[in-house]
């Protein structure tokens, strides 16, 4: 929301301070200003002409015109527009001037100098009108003006901070200034209105009063009103109009106005639209509305959506002659999904959705008679408000502990202090008992932001300046945090990785169809985001392959080998509307041009060193796998993940081995119970043994089954070499080492076992190399 | 007169040592050393004949001449010594010299990896909190419309949610907007007295550009205790930014809104791009906004069923992915999760 640093001048008596310095103060107590931008620096340079002499030049459109220019004599310019004619007042820009970024000059045009130009209201960012050059009826006298621009995010809380008198408010609290406040209810009477108003839910519209004038003239506001509106960028329409936007600028409250003799009937009915009931709204579009949405309704159906927009067929016409004004509240949660229902975010949904102050609404009618009065000479308002004037429950009064509230900032405030800042904000205050002040909240604050003592800690703190307040240790029992060993295993994991060579990344959680096609997942397996941004952002990865495989991808281009690892969570959904299964993985890549299998091995040793003791058991290949290079990674009995070479068709340049593993069945390094085994007191022996296998025989069989053979003196087996033998068979070498804890074995014992194993092996079929 | 035969022998074991001596020392090699050894040393060499003379001897010139013999022997023996060092010295300096390496040959292996940038932070800043007794906990990425909105004071229609643009999915579900649902889901967890910190991965559905992304971190932090004030909260945050920067940064608090937080805050720093002078990554104000933080709301305490009118607590969001950028001078925040090693290979 933009602030115009005049018109809070015009609120607080005797501001001084500068607009940065304004912005400033407020950015430190009260909402974020995100800039500060000067508005209309032209305006200081432009004066007021009339047109003495308006010639026509030969061949062209353009017209020489003869002004007298109020303070720069008589000008001479070339002009284009139409209604250009002798008599009329507008305004002169000098050469020299900057205007719409660029540079006003003296030209020769059509073979006459102009020597600066007359502008368009829209050319001197008063209106929008484009149509030729302004006609003045009234002084101009806009002064340049300079735009606060403060974070809506950070009014989210504040319905009074949607006018310029709310931010009065605070500038005068900080400053210690007083605020003036521009609604005279004086104006108001007490005479019955000629309409009256039929609320069918008080908690969806706790107020709504309206005011009927007549004899109104519909016209062009003056120069002031437009170019504070436009300045704000609130766009001019007529008097009627500007005015209600004017007080919505400057209360917050929203207001709308009807043609009175456009309604059916005499009553202003505040109802739930009708099953099949229509909008034709002031936008030109045409709402289809519901139970759910709340309409302003005459005798023959809606006229406004209530809180969101009005509608066209009542709309305000320069032939129109009575108007009703409304000013009302409505509940914001209302508004706020009928706004959301019907993609349409006004002026007045934006404040209405802040839950607005319900005092407010006829406070804004009073304003409305006093600038409806200068915009519309001769308008009359006929009887009193309609509608309840009943003051909104109040809150009781809040207890305010001064020792609690020091406590809770930190900091020690002197009563009075605490009493003057609170006043200042609008806050009654009175004393409870003693050290607590009973605080009045007053009605701008307390539709839903201030509720408890806990708010007015912040109201103290800010204005006091939180830079007063010194940093303090707490005072709090010393205790080791809760362990947390999962956690610690992610990070042990994550070293191991990084010194194992794999450089860490981080992939979306997000996967879109055409990545998991690739490989074979099922789309229905995964949740489905509803409102995705892009395509990339479909569905919730259950596998963090896809985004490693673009990695692979994107990285090939770049390098001829490499290796990446992220740990990041599956998402596997559960039930409908129950919370999903994330499991935390590992993945890892190894990418090579070689034609090997030392990737697969680099990850079968990464495998080791983070998950001491696993083994590695051929697998059924997947769709996406190496079909003869796939398998599973087995952890005390359990299979945790899998170690596979991608299938070529997939297309990547060069292998890719990868490694995924389930971090959930990852056995914790710090769990693991150790139990120290004695030194070995007696020697061992070794002797050597090689077996003839076939090509496809996995050594962990024939080692396994070496070992059984050797028996219970078995101490260590240990793979040693392969070469072929001939075609499709192998020699495997190991090394037996035998031994007994409690004695030196005899030297007929070594033999003996080496020939048991011999024949164990032949038995089975194996030829042996001895 | 015929001289006596003990001075002959005398004379006799002295040129011989002489010359044995002059052989040694002139000896090409170490073959040639053990030569001369054989022939003056040996069991039938030169010394060992004068021995057999010895019996011509009186018993008091046999004890004079085989004192000199023995000396003779002795001085041989040192000679061949120190010779036979000499050249294992030359030979082995010769090996050694023969040994030469080229040590700036890249070592064999792969060279380790690195941890992706925001790993690097997150890990520094959950052991600072370690060390300060806050525990490290973990929530779900997706969460309940609870978790990440109501419980944190902010029910549905509140237009609080729009400062949150959301993912939502099947079933009533979302893709969390922030890390603060692990406070409810700490404060469900653990009673108070409680200090915690929770790392993560959040979502905003918003469009990316260099500056914006839908999925970054952040880091929750929470403390919730008897007597929690704001001067708690600042002397935490001044610790927690001493140490992230490694240098005393300027802050400033001022008001922020964040309906789990009363009264809520936004903690700015001074630009460390202009030092507060002003440039475009602060847009000109000099501030860089680093971390929402505030007093828990007692809505937020009563919803996870602690007493407000008891325990009182302060919360911090913290920017992990702002943080990695403004530490690394990271300019384009999509890197972060492209996965492109030319840029993770730098840290």
């Amino acid at each position: 929301m933009k602030f115009s640093y005049n018109w809070i001048r015009e609120l607080v008596d005797g501001l001084d301070a500068g607009p940065r310095e304004l912005a400033r103060l407020i950015t430190m107590k009260t909402a974020e200003c995100e800039g500060v931008e000067e508005a209309g620096a032209h305006l200081d340079a432009v004066s007021e002409a009339r047109l003495l002499e308006v010639e026509p030049i030969a061949n062209s459109h353009n017209r020489k015109v003869l002004l007298d220019t109020a303070r720069y004599g008589r000008r001479t310019v070339v002009c284009g527009a139409t209604n250009a004619r002798p008599g009329l007042r507008s305004v002169y820009v000098p050469a020299g001037t900057g205007l719409g970024g660029r540079r006003i000059g003296t030209a020769v045009i059509d073979g006459v100098e102009s020597d600066g130009m007359l502008a368009s209201g829209a050319e001197l960012g008063i209106d929008r009108d484009q149509a030729g050059i302004i006609e003045l009826d009234g002084p101009f006298d806009p002064r340049p003006d300079f735009l606060i621009d403060v974070d809506n995010k950070s009014l989210t809380h504040r319905p009074d901070l949607w006018g310029h008198l709310g931010m009065a408010r605070e500038v005068a609290a900080i400053f210690g200034r007083p605020l003036r406040d521009p609604a005279d209810m004086s104006l108001l009477e007490d005479g019955p209105s000629p309409v009256s108003v039929d609320i069918a839910d008080r908690s969806l519209c706790p107020r709504y009063n309206a005011l009927v004038f007549e004899n109104v003239t519909v016209r062009p506001s003056p120069v002031w009103l437009r170019w504070r509106l436009e300045a704000l960028g609130l766009n001019p329409i007529n008097n009627i109009v500007d005015v209600t936007n004017y007080i919505m600028a400057e209360m917050a409250q929203p207001m709308h106005a009807f043609d009175a003799d456009k309604l059916q009937g005499n009553t202003i009915f505040v109802r739930p639209a009708r099953p099949g009931e229509h909008a034709a709204a002031l936008n030109g579009e045409n709402y289809a509305l519901g139970e759910a949405n709340l309409v302003i309704a005459d005798a023959a159906g809606p006229i406004a959506v209530a809180g969101v927009i009005g509608g066209s067929a009542s709309a305000i016409q320069p032939a129109s002659r009575r108007i009703v004004l409304e000013s009302a509240t409505f509940q914001a949660a209302s508004v706020r999904r009928t706004s959301s229902q019907l993609r349409l975010r006004t002026d007045a949904s934006i404040r209405f959705e802040k839950s607005q102050d319900p005092a407010n609404t006829v406070r804004a009618l009073a304003r409305a008679i006093d600038l409806l009065h200068q915009v519309s000479p001769g308008i009359r308002v006929a009887g009193g408000p309609a509608g309840d004037r009943a003051a909104p429950p109040s809150l009781p009064p809040i207890e305010l502990p001064l020792s609690w509230l020091e406590q809770k900032l930190g900091k020690s405030l002197g009563s009075g202090q605490v009493r003057d800042i609170l006043e200042a904000l609008g806050f009654r205050v009175s004393p409870a008992s003693a050290g607590v002040l009973a605080v009045t909240v007053p009605s701008w604050r307390a539709t839903k932001d201030i509720t408890g003592k806990h708010d007015l800690v912040e109201e103290i703190g800010r204005i006091v300046g939180y830079d007063a307040i010194e940093p303090k240790a707490p005072v709090i029992a010393v205790a080791p945090p809760p362990s947390q060993p999962r956690r610690e295993l992610l990070r042990s994991l994550r070293s191991m990785a990084a010194a194992q060579g794999f450089t860490e990344i981080y992939n979306y959680s997000f996967v879109n169809e055409e990545m998991i096609a690739r490989f074979g997942f099922d789309p229905s397996a995964h949740l489905r985001v509803l409102n995705p941004i892009a395509a990339g952002q479909t569905l919730l990865r259950t596998s963090l392959l896809p985004g490693l495989f673009r990695n692979l991808e994107l990285n090939s281009r770049n390098y001829s080998s490499f290796r990446i690892f992220e740990i990041g969570r599956e998402i596997h959904p559960l039930a409908p509307g129950e919370l999903p299964d994330e499991i935390p993985h590992l993945s890892a890549a190894v990418v090579s041009r070689d034609d090997t299998a030392d990737g697969l091995f680099e990850l079968k040793r990464l495998a080791e060193c983070l998950a001491p003791g696993c083994t590695i058991e051929p697998a059924e290949a997947r769709s996406f796998e190496h079909p003869r290079r796939a398998a599973f990674v087995i952890s005390r009995g359990e299979a945790i993940g899998r170690l596979f070479e991608l299938h070529p068709s997939l297309g990547l340049d060069g292998r890719a081995a990868m490694l995924d593993v389930d971090l959930s069945r990852w056995p914790e390094a710090t769990a693991r119970n150790v139990k120290y085994q004695p030194l070995r007191r007696y020697p061992t022996s070794a002797f050597d043994l090689s077996v003839i296998v076939g090509s496809r025989t996995p050594s962990m069989t024939i080692q396994n089954l070496l070992a059984s053979f050797t028996g219970p003196h078995l101490v260590q087996i240990e793979y040693l070499r392969q070469f072929v033998v001939a075609e499709g068979s192998l020699s495997l070498s190991f090394r037996i080492t035998v031994g007994a804890p409690d004695r030196t074995l005899q030297s007929e014992e070594i033999p003996a076992i080496r020939s048991r194993v011999i024949e164990g092996m032949r038995g089975l079929g194996y030829e042996l190399r001895v | 007169m015929e001289r006596r035969v003990s001075t002959v022998i005398s004379d006799n074991i002295s040129r011989l040592r002489t010359e044995a001596l002059e052989r040694i020392a002139a000896a090409p090699s170490m073959e040639a050393v053990d030569a001369v050894r054989v022939e003056a040393l040996g069991r039938k060499g030169a010394l060992a004949q004068f021995s057999k003379d010895f019996g011509k001897l009186t018993p008091e010139e046999r004890a004079e001449a085989g004192k000199a013999l023995n000396a003779a022997k002795q001085e041989i023996e040192e000679a061949i010594e120190r010779r036979r060092l000499g050249f294992e010295s030359v030979a082995l300096a010769a090996r050694l010299e023969a040994e030469w390496v080229d040590l700036t040959l890249p070592a064999p292996g792969t060279r380790p990896g690195s941890l992706h940038p925001v790993t690097q932070i997150q890990q520094e800043i959950e052991d600072l909190f370690l060390s300060l007794g806050f525990t490290v906990l973990d929530g779900p990425e997706v969460e309940t419309e609870y978790h990440n909105f109501d419980a944190l004071n902010i029910p549905p229609d509140h237009p609080a949610r729009d400062m949150q643009d959301t993912f939502w999915l099947d079933g009533g579900l979302l893709l969390r907007t922030h890390t603060s649902p692990v406070q409810v889901r700490g404060m469900e967890q653990f009673r108070p007295p409680l200090r915690m910190i929770a790392p993560g991965r959040v979502f905003r559905n918003e469009e990316v550009d260099a500056s914006h992304e839908h999925t970054f971190y952040q880091l929750e932090g929470m403390m919730i205790d008897r007597d929690v004030s704001v001067a708690h909260l600042l002397y935490f945050m001044k610790i927690l930014l001493t140490s992230v920067f490694r240098r005393e940064v300027t802050v400033r608090l001022r008001p922020g809104y964040f309906p789990f937080v009363e009264p809520g805050f936004e903690l700015d720093i001074h630009c460390l791009i202009c030092g507060g002078a002003g440039c475009p990554v602060c847009k000109q104000s000099g501030w860089v906004e680093l971390l929402p933080c505030g007093l828990v709301h007692p809505n937020v305490l009563r919803l996870s069923g602690i007493d407000p009118e008891q325990w009182g607590g302060f919360a911090f969001g913290l920017g992990l992915t702002r943080l990695a950028m403004m530490r690394y001078g990271i300019d384009d925040i999509r890197l972060l999760q492209s996965g492109d090693l030319r840029f993770l290979k730098q840290f």
